[in-house]
């Protein structure tokens, strides 16, 4: 019996571990190094396309910007725009439903997002023309 | 002390199993919700707007061929998320509130479509839309424009539905033009 309250506990820490890396932010807070944000907003009632363009996003990021992510090079924002923790970052992108931008830094100093929305979901459906545009786009930011 | 293990390694896994079965019993809601919005919207659906009018045949009335034309469409599957729910019905708002009159003149066609559906294949080819979409069309002299403006959809209709009408707006009025 008591083995089954262990297994039930570990299952039970073990979902929420999982649960919560799915959705995790990857941000370095080192202003030095930071040359730009990735921010990708969603509701919590998610569709399938919501899912596939943020599952797109960390693709593109962890092929071919894995090293800038540990340095701090690049920081990845993954929020729910519904949660009242997050409002202030809501109101900052205007990102009250699905919204996708990218936020240069040169020195520090934050530079003009890029809302990259629209543009999302139009390329979402071919992921191979996503994930190769947003690793352009990501390149030719962090220059 | 083996009782007191028994009895709380049964709380554990009876709340786990609610916490889960509640999950699934909310996810058949939201389905049940999905599925009667569904079938409200393919009741008012289609040339939803312009449909009034074509059966009524003393009130039909061509797009004028002079002037430019805008087709407005909403695609979506047939599992609908609060999203795409909101995207038709903010866009709906729209037209009614500010171009009732070129709805009413057959400038302005409005159609919402299930990308699911064998009959909207071709279209859905057209537009490149595999689920949600809101695509804005300008037909002039032969000629189409299109804006694609699901991500506006997706990123205002449900949260900031102002937001949404006022940008649909700006877009329908410069097609117009």
């Amino acid at each position: 019996m008591k083995k089954l309250a262990i297994i039930s506990v570990l299952l039970i820490i073990s979902l929420n571990i999982f649960a919560q890396k799915s959705n995790d932010t990857i941000i370095s807070n080192n202003p030095q190094n930071l040359k730009l944000k990735v921010l990708y907003f969603h509701i919590t009632n998610r569709c399938n396309t919501c899912i596939s363009i943020e599952k797109y996003v960390r693709q593109t990021i962890d092929s071919n910007f894995a090293n800038q992510l540990e340095l701090g090079i690049i920081d990845l924002y993954v929020t729910n725009c519904d949660l009242p923790e997050n409002q202030e970052l809501v109101k900052k992108y205007e990102a009250y439903g699905a919204t996708l931008a990218i936020t240069p830094y040169i020195n520090g100093k934050e530079g003009k997002s890029e809302d990259l929305s629209n543009w999302a979901f139009q390329k979402v459906h071919k992921p191979e023309v996503f994930m190769e545009e947003l690793k352009s786009k990501i390149n030719e930011s962090i220059k | 002390m083996r009782k007191t293990v028994a009895l709380k390694s049964l709380t554990l896994v009876l709340t786990a199993m609610l916490f889960f079965g509640c999950n699934q019993a909310n996810k058949k809601t939201d389905e049940q919700v999905a599925n009667d919005t569904i079938a409200k919207v393919e009741q008012n659906t289609i040339d939803s707007l312009p449909a009034k009018d074509s059966t009524d045949k003393t009130t039909v009335v061509e797009p004028k061929k002079d002037v430019p034309n805008v087709l407005v469409y909403n695609f979506h599957i047939t599992n609908r998320c609060a999203s795409c729910i909101a995207i038709e019905e903010a866009t709906t708002k729209t037209l009614k509130t500010y171009f009732s009159t070129e709805l009413k003149q057959g400038r302005i066609k409005q159609y919402i479509l299930n990308v699911d559906d064998d009959a909207n294949e071709k279209i859905s080819e057209k537009y490149q839309v595999f689920g949600s979409g809101l695509f804005v069309t300008r037909v002039y002299k032969g000629k189409e424009t299109t804006t694609d403006m699901t991500g506006d959809g997706f990123k205002y209709a449900r949260n900031k539905e102002e937001k949404f009408i006022e940008i649909l707006k700006t877009k329908i009025t410069e097609y117009l033009k």
